[in-house]
């Protein structure tokens, strides 16, 4: 009895060594799509980027990566993932870009290779909607104290303008704080406000008052894939041809579309 | 308040998805850390003692460090280090890691309570049953066994109904658990965005399931009785 647990013990450390051996480093991101014949896109629900609708992703990110998959000749699949960690879900393997929205900053640059930005945005300041008359620009901001997404564009804003602030885990915790009155603002992307803070969404005693940068959104892949070429010449062919602009319409993003 | 009755459907139908992810979960770890649990525990009783050191090490190791911890480097240390994930893509791969992780987690815990259970069974049963002739397997499974079932329902209920709520620590390698579905309501999703109470309702589900398991969990203790 005993003989047989050892053995059985220590096969089982043996094949969970096994387990990690056996890569294959293939050096093109493109021949590993093909290979498996999907491109797995990482994802958050983020309207009008990528959300759901019938149990199918939509949006203008989510039909953009059907289009681009498709040019490619392989199936699209869409995995939901923790934001925070984009980086190490990319890098591991376990999907192959992260088309969501993603603001490009120097960090994501850093540890991603991009495609060209596709679209603008702006971090801009949420405050409760009573008295928010008298937040007109950035130095009336000085002395109420922030809530932020950790790591994300309006913390690098807030913290350049010296302001005091918490970083919190999401967009969607900032408005909490401040709903509860836990923060005095928040710092979130335009297009997201847009979509959750005012009359008729869950915040309606708040608003969004002062737009503190612009920036843009764009693809991340691996380092040194070979996909980010691909799609930087898809965008171009789809933006001349149209097909980029009405799908930017059907989410009414077109204003903040850029020229590819 | 009529916001809440509008969505409501909505949100029942997300976080019942959710709940699901949630107990696969719950059930696989039981699964599969009960027998791996007694495995260990054997191995933390060798008298062979490599074994029983390496077995009491990983227990340290596991017992040690956050389970949190454990999940992220199980999803993604093989695809960031060997360049090999392991796991592949999509809602399985998340799922069988985070089983992986939980079964191994749960079974160290669960082993140090069959360790107790064993031990404490007085060592004069086991003489006796030597004396009569058992070898050492029949004196296992027909008299220390079903005592040491007896002694250690207390301790394995209450991690049961510990993994109950652990099950929520999946969210970190984006296991779409019902904590995950509850709080989709706060960014926004099927419609419906900046709204928390999803994310607290989601507390009635944990009550109801651990409420059941506790009404069961203490039938067994009552049926396990007769051993005194």
């Amino acid at each position: 009895m005993k003989k047989f647990l050892a053995l059985v013990l220590s096969a089982v450390m043996v094949l969970s060594l096994a387990a990690c051996g056996g890569s294959k480093n293939s050096d093109s991101d493109m021949a590993k799509i093909k290979d498996k014949g999907k491109l797995v896109v990482g994802i958050t629900d983020f309207a009008p980027m990528d959300f759901q609708e019938n149990g199918e992703w939509v949006g203008f990110d989510a039909d953009m990566a059907k289009a681009f998959a498709e040019s490619l000749g392989v199936e699209v699949e869409f995995v939901e993932i923790d934001w925070d960690n984009k980086i190490m879900e990319l890098d591991s393997g376990s999907i192959d870009c992260v088309w969501n929205g993603m603001t490009l900053t120097d960090e994501v640059t850093a540890a991603m290779d991009c495609s060209n930005a596709y679209c603008n945005n702006a971090q801009i300041v949420i405050v409760p909607a009573e008295g928010s008359e008298k937040y007109t620009d950035t130095d009336s901001l000085a002395g109420l104290k922030f809530a932020v997404e950790a790591g994300s564009a309006g913390e690098k804003e807030v913290s350049a303008l010296g302001l005091d602030y918490t970083p919190v885990k999401s967009q969607a915790d900032t408005l909490t704080e401040v709903a509860a009155g836990t923060s005095d603002a928040a710092v979130i992307d335009s297009l997201m406000a847009a979509a959750m803070v005012g009359e008729g969404t869950g915040y309606e005693n708040l608003t969004y008052t002062v737009g503190l940068n612009s920036e843009q959104y764009g693809v991340g892949f691996r380092k040194g894939s070979d996909l980010c070429a691909a799609l930087n010449d898809f965008f171009k062919k789809s933006y001349e041809d149209g097909s980029m602009i009405s799908c930017a319409e059907k989410y009414g993003v077109q204003a903040a579309l850029i020229a590819q | 308040m009529d916001i809440i009755i509008d969505q409501l459907p909505i949100v029942i139908k997300s976080l019942n998805i959710g709940f699901i992810q949630t107990l696969k979960l719950f059930f696989v770890t039981l699964i599969g850390a009960f027998p791996l649990g007694l495995i260990i525990a054997f191995g933390s009783m060798s008298r062979f003692l490599p074994l029983r050191y390496l077995t009491r090490f990983i227990v340290w190791i596991i017992r040690g460090t956050p389970l949190m911890l454990q999940m992220l480097i199980v999803y993604y240390f093989p695809g960031l280090v060997f360049h090999n994930n392991i796991w592949g893509s999509g809602e399985f791969g998340r799922f069988f890691a985070a089983s992986v992780s939980f079964v191994i987690n749960y079974a160290c815990y669960f082993s140090e309570i069959y360790r107790g259970g064993i031990q404490g069974v007085p060592v004069g049963q086991e003489e006796a049953g030597l004396v009569l002739g058992m070898t050492k397997s029949q004196i296992f499974f027909k008299v220390t066994l079903l005592q040491m079932i007896k002694r250690i329902v207390p301790p394995i209920s209450n991690e049961i109904i510990t993994l109950v709520k652990d099950t929520s620590l999946a969210r970190i390698i984006a296991l779409q658990e019902i904590i995950w579905a509850g709080q989709a309501f706060m960014k926004g999703s099927q419609g419906i965005s900046g709204q928390i109470w999803p994310l607290f309702f989601t507390a009635i589900y944990y009550l109801l399931f651990s409420g059941i398991l506790t009404v069961l969990l203490s039938k067994l203790e009552k049926k396990l009785n007769y051993f005194r």
